[in-house]
Parts: structure tokens; sequence; C-alpha cells
């Protein structure tokens, strides 16, 4: 049990609307929308945490009010007409139905979006400025275009309402068109919505005062702010208190939905969305300072990953309601196992940020370690007991294997997990020596401990072979032994040494270093920040345009202002072509990749990153005798249905069959690991 | 004169010698308060209570009736026919002397089953001392007077010998009648009359409802003096009912403090409440000692205070009570202790203030708040928030009025009771709570002692009901359920109170639920005191459980006679220390069944068993296990309902 969960199951009523506890999830954008609607997963993924317990689950962030801010980019929700009222109302009932509140957030983006989709028409500001986020430049808004952005919120609300929705908030934060309006960084303007804050408060009050009149007093209407932009030229902290004491003492809002920072680039994209190099909760003070000048309840997100913080910032007073937003990606029932006292259950959200960093380009969000997220219509959160108890053997005891012996001891399996080392995590214990990337070893410190409680037979130190697996006669056998990282096919690789040497301290190397990338993912760029904090001077080389160019945008500008701080050379579009030893350093050679021009460098130590090539003897040992020869039925994996082989019967008799995933058989990632495991184990 | 015929003349002596000792003794009951006694029923009502009620009891252990119907019938029925032995014509039979004999055979027979059972070893729970003594004394008795008897039946072949055998009985038969006022033979007389004078007449009445004779009886506030301070303080019936204790040591095996090394035996407790009243500063008491024994000063006497550092009991022994009934259950002389310990706890609470420390916080609480916790009462639904739990203050009426009790404030009970709410709600039953209205039952209160308290609490609860129509109340507490059921009606409030187990053993029974098999389980059930001793209710819960198809294992301990956890009578506020804790004892005991899963039926069981560390099994409420098993039979094997997909345009 943990420190004042009583705080957090206390329920909350704003205007006659009781929200059964203090956790909530925040609107966001997981690019679920299709068409414009809420339709089957996105409500699916939203159901989930109604059953899990949560009070209240915003939906639909950055949701539109008019077409100049266009649902598309983030495939989000458009309530710009009558078309999405049906589907608010299905979606809200479905989520009534388990005791919990659905609320969306309302908006106009203004300069932050782009003008090449949808309907090709121009963004708008409160003035011509360009933001560095969405490199697009608005036009300055005219009073009629006003009025009509400010019918366009009444009209959208009046949805909401008619839908059921138990309520709305506005988007007033990360440098929407309210907030455009209130900075003095992007609003220029001259007449009655520029220059005093008074004046630049305008268009804002007249937003909510016509959504109020739209939709009555007692329908809850919300909005999020910054509570201080930290920016030069931005909102300071005493503006922003400012401002939620004005809207708030007008009876514009019911509650304030308080972030810290703002996103105007990359760099305050990415803190405005801490990862996992930042401590728990950074932002608290923020919503804190302002609760003590208002009299409305006070929301907050931001990295709050466990419910311990988020217990002690409402028993504390900082807030009143405790957005747990990734954190319920990472585990949908996190309430639910809180008032079971099931709190150790609780697949804890790592911070990795790989839910939000695929939704900016282009992908939906997906947990980097709960496969079943976003997937409910086809993925169990809770998996169903097998009618029949099989003997399994899981050979890798990395991510997968783990993963894999969860969902099979779940099942009712009786379950064997080999692993070579003395450790479980595989990969993972490579992965989180890199200084802030530690966090990760909290998905296999979850894994184990559930097969622990499961009772799987945890074998270190063990490798499996033929005889040893053959003892078990098993039913099912599952090779998750990863892969091992290769030196690539420069002339000379043989004098590089790889990522995991220097992660793993096999090699410490000193003086000049040359790291070069393939991959462009985390591995190169947290071993740079390694190597130069071990007292290298580091070169990292990339084959690709830019470093780090796989990482998402919460995540990439994190480790290049660590590089940069660290003064790592960085150096794009060129290829490692050669190593050779002169004297006792080397040589390096590099190929610039766009003019072929070569250069050398004089080095002490070369470190590559190509990734994995897959560990599969066992596999191919064993293939032979499997009854299905080793073989995954890929139509019924995608499909999410149980594989053909294991029901037709061909599966009968005597022998095992054989499915081998993640690494072991491509190199990828976390999260494909994971699936691979999830997909195929849930049927078996 | 032969030596056989001053037999009848000893038994003389000794009933003469013997009327003079309690004669002492009564002296002092009379110095008790006042109780109304209706001595016709009792004594009309003495051979059924002896024979059935006190023999159903003294027959768990075998050993015991074995060794008391012989000892005690040859006993009287010797000296019954010794007296009759003064009609001159008989005692020149030798047929007489013969079954005089044989009397004093069947005796002695009696004897020798209780000296094995003391001898070479006593049972531990036995008191040594004069009760080792006592079969000596009856043996020796119950010899002389044989040989005495088959001499004289025999035509006193051997005179000399006799009046050796004679004198050895008088002797011993002496001893006895001189030590009736404070000796063991106390048992007998004392016994009889407290059998036919009980405080507590209902309890012999096959009629009555379990729960009518184990509620509290009210104090009166107005006293003079609230509780009971010295011995006089007892009713004289209660002062009775100590001198009947014959130190068999049942209640102190059965006592769960005593098991957990804390300084309570009921036995030593009775003993030494007997011992006040005679005041002086012997305490002969020969058996087990208080565990871990709080040094005390000894000063005894009918106007002595009792519990306290300088009197004969310490208030360590009081507070460790968790008034679980386990020795009133065990009492073959029908002893109350539960209304004695509960008597002086409300002298120390209302007189004195002496509570231990940490039980002043409830009960502060419980007098301003309401609520022993000091949460607020409308607090009380908020575990509920987003669950349909209608109020009776919107409905007004309602078939079943669900009491929420304390559980509700607490994150495990709550799991409890919104499984109830959610099984409530799916068999379609017509309920609601008081919400904010419900205050505190005052069982927690009561059990430590501060009656006034319980009584405001009960007076303002039966004032909140009368203003609304249901048919029952339900609860899932066995405290409050005790509590509404048998003790509000001295308030004015009677109320038909159904216990959750029984009230969904009545749904699924009348197939108003559908429960899926849990079979392939194995579970264990716990009684809860205040459900199974206190109120009889032992069948309902097990009911449920086998209609849920799961494999019951009984502890050794079960039903009636089933083992506190420790949470009742206040016990976990006042927080004795002894040597383990009594949940650690019970769940080693649930351990003893294998049973992965200890079902359970009551909130305070339910904190105190899941409050055992390191391995142990699973404790689940009785409605946790039925609510689980109704879900998994309404869930559907096509998952999640598929949403509306946008229809082209």
């Amino acid at each position: 049990m943990i420190a004042n969960a009583e705080a957090l199951l206390k329920p909350l009523t704003i205007k006659g609307l009781t929200i059964r506890n203090r956790v909530m999830s925040t609107s966001h954008a997981p690019s679920y929308g299709k068409d414009g609607k809420p339709q089957q997963r996105y409500q699916l993924y939203h159901e989930e945490k109604a059953k899990g317990g949560i009070g209240l689950t915003m939906f639909g962030g950055s949701s539109s009010v008019s077409m100049d801010s266009p649902a598309a980019p983030w495939n989000q929700i458009s309530v710009a007409d009558d078309s999405v009222v049906p589907f608010f109302r299905e979606f809200s009932e479905r989520i009534h139905r388990h005791g919990a509140r659905l609320m969306i957030q309302l908006t106009h983006m203004g300069r932050r979006t782009k003008w090449d989709t949808e309907h090709w028409l121009p963004v708008k500001s409160a003035s011509a400025t360009r933001e560095p986020a969405s490199r697009a430049i608005a036009k300055a808004l005219e009073q009629e275009e006003i009025d009509r952005i400010v019918a366009d919120f009444a009209a959208a609300a009046r949805r909401c309402k008619e839908g059921g929705l138990d309520g709305c908030e506005i988007s007033a934060a990360h440098g929407h068109l309210v907030d455009q309006f209130w900075s003095p960084h992007s609003n220029h303007r001259t007449d009655k919505y520029g220059g005093s804050l008074e004046n630049r408060m305008r268009f804002g009050i007249e937003v909510l005062s016509a959504m109020r009149e739209a939709v009555g007093d007692d329908y809850v209407i919300g909005m999020r702010m910054s509570g201080d932009e930290m920016l030069k030229g931005g909102l300071s902290h005493e503006d922003c208190v400012a401002i939620a004491a004005e809207y708030t003492s007008r009876g514009l809002v019911d509650f304030l939905n308080v972030i810290g920072g703002q996103a105007r680039d990359h760099i305050a994209h990415a803190i405005s969305l801490p990862n996992m190099s930042f401590p728990v909760a950074p932002f608290l003070s923020l919503p804190s300072a302002i609760k003590r000048e208002v009299d409305v309840p006070i929301f907050h997100a931001q990295r709050v990953t466990d419910l311990a913080t988020g217990a002690r910032a409402v028993a504390e007073g900082h807030v009143d309601m405790i957005a747990m937003t990734r954190a319920h990606i990472a585990d949908p029932h996190l309430v639910k196992k809180l008032s079971e006292g099931r709190a150790d259950d609780i697949r804890q959200c790592v911070g990795a940020g790989y839910c939000i960093d695929r939704i900016y380009v282009g992908g939906d969000a997906l947990c980097i370690q709960n496969a079943a997220t976003g997937r409910e219509a086809t993925m169990p959160h809770v998996i169903d007991k097998a009618a029949t108890r099989k003997t399994a053997v899981v050979v890798g005891g990395g991510v997968g294997g783990l993963e894999a012996a969860r969902v099979l001891a779940e099942r009712g399996h009786a379950v064997t997990l080999f692993e070579k080392s003395d450790r479980l995590g595989g990969q993972i214990n490579v992965a989180s020596r890199a200084t802030w990337r530690e966090a990760l070893s909290g998905i296999p410190r979850w894994l184990v401990s559930q097969l622990q409680k499961l009772g799987v037979d945890i074998r270190l130190n063990t490798e499996a072979d033929e005889a040893a697996i053959a003892a078990l006669s098993p039913d099912i056998v599952i090779v998750a032994t990863g892969g091992l990282p290769q030196k690539g096919e420069a002339k000379g690789f043989e004098h590089a040494v790889t990522t995991w040497d220097v992660l793993e301290g096999r090699s410490q190397p000193s003086g000049t270093v040359l790291l070069y990338d393939e991959i462009g993912g985390h591995n190169a760029a947290s071993t740079a920040e390694v190597l130069a904090k071990m007292g290298c001077l580091v070169e990292l080389v990339t084959h690709d345009r830019m470093i780090g160019e796989e990482i998402g945008p919460t995540n990439q500008p994190v480790h290049l202002r660590e590089l940069y701080k660290l003064g790592v050379l960085m150096t794009p579009n060129s290829e490692l072509i050669e190593i050779y030893p002169e004297g006792n350093r080397l040589i390096a050679a590099i190929r610039n990749t766009m003019t072929d021009a070569e250069e050398e460098r004089v080095v002490d130590a070369v470190v590559v990153d190509y990734g994995t090539l897959p560990v599969d003897d066992l596999h191919f040992a064993l293939k032979d005798k499997a009854k299905n020869r080793g073989l995954t039925d890929d139509h019924a994996i995608v499909a999410g249905e149980p594989q053909p082989f294991e029901i037709n019967g061909a599966a009968s008799g005597q022998g095992y069959t054989l499915y081998r995933i993640g690494d072991a058989v491509a190199g990828r990632n976390i999260h494909a690991a994971i699936y691979d495991a999830l997909r195929l184990c849930k049927d078996l | 004169m032969t030596a056989a015929a001053f037999l009848p003349w000893l038994i003389v002596a000794m009933v003469l010698v013997a009327a003079v000792q309690i004669g002492r003794r009564v002296m002092l009951w009379r110095a008790g308060k006042t109780a109304r006694v209706d001595w016709l029923a009792g004594l009309k009502a003495l051979p059924r209570r002896y024979l059935v009620d006190v023999h159903h009891v003294v027959d768990r252990d075998k050993s015991a009736s074995r060794m008391h119907v012989p000892t005690a019938g040859g006993l009287v029925l010797a000296s019954g026919l010794l007296v009759l032995g003064l009609v001159p014509a008989l005692a020149a039979s030798r047929v007489y002397w013969a079954f005089v004999a044989l009397a004093f055979l069947v005796m002695g027979a009696g004897v020798v089953l209780e000296v094995r059972r003391r001898y070479p070893r006593a049972l531990p729970r036995l008191s040594l001392g004069r009760w080792q003594r006592l079969p000596v004394h009856l043996g020796v008795f119950a010899a002389g007077g044989l040989l005495t008897a088959l001499l004289a039946a025999l035509g006193n072949p051997l005179p000399a010998l006799s009046f050796v055998t004679f004198l050895a009985a008088a002797a011993a038969g002496l001893a006895l009648a001189g030590t009736a006022g404070t000796g063991p033979m106390r048992h007998a007389l004392a016994g009889a009359t407290h059998l036919v004078a009980h405080p507590r007449p209902r309890r012999f009445d096959p009629a009555s409802q379990k729960g009518e004779a184990t509620g509290l009886r009210p104090l009166d506030l107005d006293a003079e003096k609230l509780g009971a301070e010295t011995p006089a303080d007892f009713a004289w019936n209660r002062l009775l009912a100590f001198d009947a204790c014959v130190q068999c040591g049942r209640c102190e095996a059965a006592c769960p403090a005593f098991a957990a090394g804390q300084p309570l035996s009921p036995k030593h407790l009775i003993a030494d409440l007997a011992a006040a009243a005679g005041g002086g500063h012997a305490r002969p008491y020969a058996g087990m000692p208080y565990p871990n024994e709080r040094a005390v000063g000894g000063a005894a006497g009918l106007d002595a205070p009792i519990v306290s550092p300088e009197g004969l009991v310490h208030p360590d022994t009081l507070w460790s009570c968790t008034t679980c009934r386990a020795c009133v259950e065990e009492c073959p002389m029908m002893i109350e202790h539960v209304d004695a310990i509960v008597d002086l706890r409300r002298f120390q609470t209302l007189e004195l203030g002496a509570v231990p420390m940490k039980a002043e916080e409830p009960l502060a609480h419980s007098r301003g708040c309401d609520e022993p916790n000091g949460r607020p009462l409308f607090e009380r639904t908020d575990f509920a928030a987003g669950m349909s739990l209608p109020r009776i203050v919107e409905k007004g009426e309602a078939e079943v009025l669900l009491w929420l009790g304390q559980a509700a404030y607490d994150l495990r009970g709550q799991r409890t009771l919104k499984a109830l709410i959610q099984t409530l709600n799916s068999a379609g039953v017509d309920f609601a709570v008081l919400g904010g209205q419900e205050r505190d039952c005052g069982d927690l209160a009561r059990r430590l002692g501060d009656e006034a308290t319980f009584q405001r609490l009960a007076r303002a609860n039966v004032e909140t009901l009368s203003r609304y129509r249901f048919a029952r109340i339900l609860t899932a507490d066995p405290h409050a359920l005790h509590v509404i059921r048998n003790e509000y009606p001295a308030f004015g409030g009677s109320y038909d109170v159904v216990h959750h187990t029984a009230f969904l053993a009545e749904l699924v029974e009348s197939g108003r639920l559908a429960p899926a098999s849990l079979a392939g389980r194995a579970i264990t059930y716990h009684d809860p005191c205040y459900l199974g001793r206190y109120n009889g209710e032992v069948e309902a819960p097990r009911a449920l459980l086998d209609a849920l198809g799961l494999e019951r294992r009984e502890m050794a301990r079960s039903g009636k006679r089933s083992m506190c956890c420790g949470g009742g009578g206040g016990a976990p506020s006042a927080d004795i220390p002894g040597d383990t804790r009594i949940p650690d004892i019970r769940m080693g005991q649930v351990k003893e069944t294998g049973a992965k899963t200890v079902a359970v039926a009551c909130p305070q069981c339910t904190a105190m068993l899941e409050g055992v560390t390191g391995d142990r099994a699973e404790v689940k409420d009785v409605a946790e296990l039925l609510w689980e098993a109704v879900e998994a039979g309404r869930r559907t094997p096509a998952g999640a309902a598929p949403a509306r997909e946008l229809q082209p345009a």
C-alpha cells in the first residue's frame, strides 16, 4: 500500500459532476482518430482505463473547432460540425458504463499546425508570426475571423454537451491560438486584443463567455494553461497567475489544468513532455502556486509516473486531480490495482516517451512495454486462462522471453524460463547502463516480479540445449534468444569495438574516440554521452542526415542537448569505410555520403553500432523436430488470432511446437519483442 | 456399634460443616447488587439446564464427562443412601450396606478416571494445588466409605479395620466439607444455584435466537457509580457465578489472548474475581499464571478496587480481551466472562477515564465525530462514487437498507463492499444506504466500556432509522449486525437484520444470481465471532461457498468454536503486547488446511488476517468470491462490443 492512497480515492465534485477519484488522464492525441471521429479503436482505448478504475479520462487532445485548425495532422477529432455528436454519445455511454467520466479538449491551434493538410487553408494567429516547431507562417486574424472562431468554440461546446460528454476544456497551452493571443511573443496586435495583458486576455475571455452561453452555467468547462512559459519574452509565472486569477474570478472556468513550459521549438516541446531524464513531477510547483490563488480545482500532468507521487501531490494539496496519462498507457488498470491492494502489480511507466514519439512521426501511440494498449480490439490487458494446462519452455530472459513467460503463465501453463546469464532483462541490462537511460530497467523489473508471482520456474546461468528442453517434455517452446551486436563490413572492422563492449565495461576507451552509428537509435547517442563523461573526446559519425534520426521528438532533443554540452563532435552524412592501426592508435576512414569525399581520423578507439544479428542456433537445432517446423502464421498473428496449427488439430500428439520471437528473428526494438510475445502467447 | 453406623452421621456432619462454610459465601453474595431472578422458573428449568446444557458442554471433553458422572453421581447416591441409614431398620440390613458400597464403588471408579487426568501429569489447562488434591480426598473418602460399607455388608468380620476405614473416610469427608466455601467443592452448590439464578436465562431457551442471549445490557447512566469497581458492584448472581468456576481451564485453552501471550486467562480472571470477594491477600490459585504476568499488589475485599496495579487484576489483563466469547462458549459452568470484563471496563472508562493510550483516540473521535477514526460521515460513501449506490434520503423507502459500517472508510473493506454492491445491483435488489446519516454503530465504544457514547450513538441511529421505511437491514459487518439486531432493541429500535452471507445465500438459492462455478479451488472459512458465536450463524456462509463449487476445508476450530482473529472488543485499539499476534496464530491454523484462500465475512477479520506478514493464504470476503463467480458467469466470450464504424456518405 502506498502512502496517502486514500487521498487519491476521494471523489471530486465540480458543479454537481462527481468524479469518483483523483486520478485522470489528460487529453492527448494517440492518433487513433478515424475520419475525424473517435471510433472503435479510440473508444476501446479509453474504455480500458474506465474499466481500470480511472476517475476522469479526457480524450481528443487538440480537437479542432474550426476548419482552419485541421484535425488531420495527428488523426485527431474534428468538433467543427455536428457529425461527431453520435460518436460522442456512443463514447460517453461506453465510459459511463464503468463509472468513469469523459471529457474532451477543444482548441484552435492557430499557427501551431500545418496548412498543407486536409483543407489547405492558411494557418491563422494573433499576428503574422512563425512558430519554429510547426514552421508555418500565420495570417493575422481579422475581427470577423475572430468572431467566427469564437462562435466555432461555442458550437463545439454545444456538440460536447449534446454528445453526453461530462465536460470539456479549451487548450490555452503549448502555444495554441488562445495563448498565442496571451503571449507577447506571438501577439503584436495594436487593437483591443493586443498590448496590455488585459487586452491580450480578451480573445480567450470571449471564447469562454460564448461557450458558457452555449451550454449554460452547469456544464463543466475548464482550461489547460501553462504556469510559466519559461521563455524569454513569453508569459512569466506572474503573468500566468494573473491570467488564472482573472479567468476564474470571472467564473469562466470550472477547473484549470496547469502545465509547465511551452512547446514552440524542439527542446521546449521535449521539456514540456518530460522523458526519463527528468525527475518525477518536475513542474508540480506551478499548479501548486496557481492553486493558492484561485478557487477552482487544479489538474496537473507532467511525468507523474507512479501513484505514490500522485498521492503525495493530492494529499499535500498541490493539485486536486493528478493526471497520469502516460502511466495509464503503460497500465490502464492503475486505479483498480491500487484499490484492490495490488499496487505491486502496476506496470509503471518508465518515461521512455515511445508512445508520444511515435505520433510526431506519423505513427500511432504505442507503449514501449504494454503491447495491448491501443490494440484493445485484439490484444487483452488481462490474459484469459487456457482451457488446458500445457508445459512451456521459454529460452532467453530478455524482455521478449519475459513477456512470453508471463503471458503463458497467466494462461495457466507450467512455464520454465532458461537464461544463460546470471540476470534477467537481456539487452535492457546493457541499454540501462547508459546514463539517464537507466529507467529502462523498470521494464524487466516488472516482468520479473510478475513471473515470480506466477510461479515460473526461472533457471538462471543455464543454457538451454536440446537435451535440457527434451527433459521437460514441453508442448510449446519459445525461442527468445535475442541478438548480439555486429561490427559491420567496413574493412578492418575487427579493430572496432561495439557500443555493448563500452556499456558492459569490456572496453574502456580513453583519448579520442570515433563512434560510428548505422542505426540512428538511442544506442549510439547514449553511448557517446557515456564516453564523453568518461573523459573521451568523441566524434559521433552517422550515415543518416542527422544524429539520432530514429529517435522521436521528446527524446532526441535531450540527447542533442547532452551531446552539445559534452562537446561531442557530430558528423552526419558519413560512412565508416576502413579502420587500420597506425602505431598504437587507429586510423578511421570516413566517406561523405553526399560528396564521396574521404577523410581520415587518428583515434584511440573506434566504437560502432550496427544493431544486432539473431542468435538462432538453438532455433535451427530444434526446428526439424518441431511439429510446426518453427514457423509462425503471419496472417493469424496480424489478426490477433490463434495460430491455425494450434487449433486445427495438427498440434495434437507427441512433441512440441516451436516459435521464435523478438531479436532472435531480426534485430528490432523493445516493443517489437514484447508484441511478438503477447500476440503469439495470448492464444497458446 | 459398628463403624458403618457412624457413616450416616458423618454425612450429617459433613452437610452441617459445608452449610456453615457455604453460608459464609452466601453472605458474600448478598453483598452484591440485587438482581431480578425468577426462582420458580429457574428451579423448574434446573434439571434441563444441568442435564442438557451443561452436559452438552462438558461432554465435548469426554474424559471430563466420563469422570464427572460416576464421581458426582456416586457421591450423591452414597450420601443419599447413608442419610436413609439413619433409619435403624435399614442400618441393620446387610443388603442396604451392599448398595451403599456399590454407590461408593461407582464414585471410586469416577475418581480413578479423574486421577488419570491429573496423574502423573495434569492436563496443562487444569489447576493444581487444592484441585490436584481433590481426587485424593474424594478417593480416600470413597475408598474409606466403600470398605466400611463393604465390611458391614459382609457382617462386620473385621471391626478394627472398619474403624480405620471409617476414620479415613471421615477425615477426607470433613476436609472436603470444611473447604466447601473456598475449595473445589464450592462448585457443587454454587454451580447448581448459578444454573437456577443465571443472569442470562435466555441462553438456555432453545426457542430464543442465539443473539438475544449475547447482547450486552444497557447501563443506567444515572447510577451513582458506573460499571464495576469492586466485587460489591457486581450483581449477587454474578458473584455466585464466579464461585461456580471449576478451574477446568477450557476457557483458557480457547482464549486467543492467552494463546498470544497477552496477560489474560479467563480462568485466572474468574478465580481472581471469586478471590476478590473473599478478601484477604491469599490467592489460592494454582493454575498457569497470566502470560507475561504484570505484578499487582494483591489487595482484595468486597469494597476494594479489583482492577488496579494495587488490586488483584492488572488493567492490561482487562484490556487484552477481544470479547470473542470463546471462554463463554466453552464454560461448562455457564459463566459469562465477557459480561464481567465489560462491567469492569465500564468503570475504568466512565469513572476513571483509564483507557489504554491507543484507545483514547477512537473513543474521542466516536464522541466528537460519531465515527471512531474521525472521518466525516458524508465521506462514508466516497468509495462508491461512480457506482450505483442509492441513498435512502432520495428514495424514502427501500426493501433493504444497506448498513455500510466502518469498512466503507477502509481501502480493503471497500473492496468487499464494492463486490457486495455490484452483486446487489446485478440481482436487482431494491436497496439504499443512509449515506452521510449513518453514524458508527457504537460497537467499539461499548466494548471499550464507553457506554455513554454507545447509548448516544444508538439513540441517534435509531432516530435516523425511524425516518425511513425498509423491510430489512443488510450489513457485511457482524459487529454492526450484532449491535443493531441485539442491542438496539433496548433503545427502541427493533429491526430484521441480516448478514450479507445469509442474504447472498438467499439470492443464490432463489436463482436471482447465477454464479459460475469456482470449482478447483480449495478454501477454508474463518467464522467471525460476532456472527458465529454471538449470533449462531455458521451455516449460511458455508452454504454459499459450497454453492460456488469451492472445496471447503474446515479448520480444527470452526463454527461456534472458531478462534478469534484478534480484532474484536477494541483489542486492536488497546494493543496490549504479548508474545505473538492472535491473527498470526489463526493464519497458522489456516495454513494447516493447505487452502490457499481463507474466506472471511467480517471487515475486522479481513484486516487482522491480511495484516499477517509473510507467505500466507489470500484473504477474500465471501462477497468477493461470490462477485467473482457472478462476473465469471456473465462474461461473454465475444469480448469487447464493437463500436460503430463510420458509414460511407
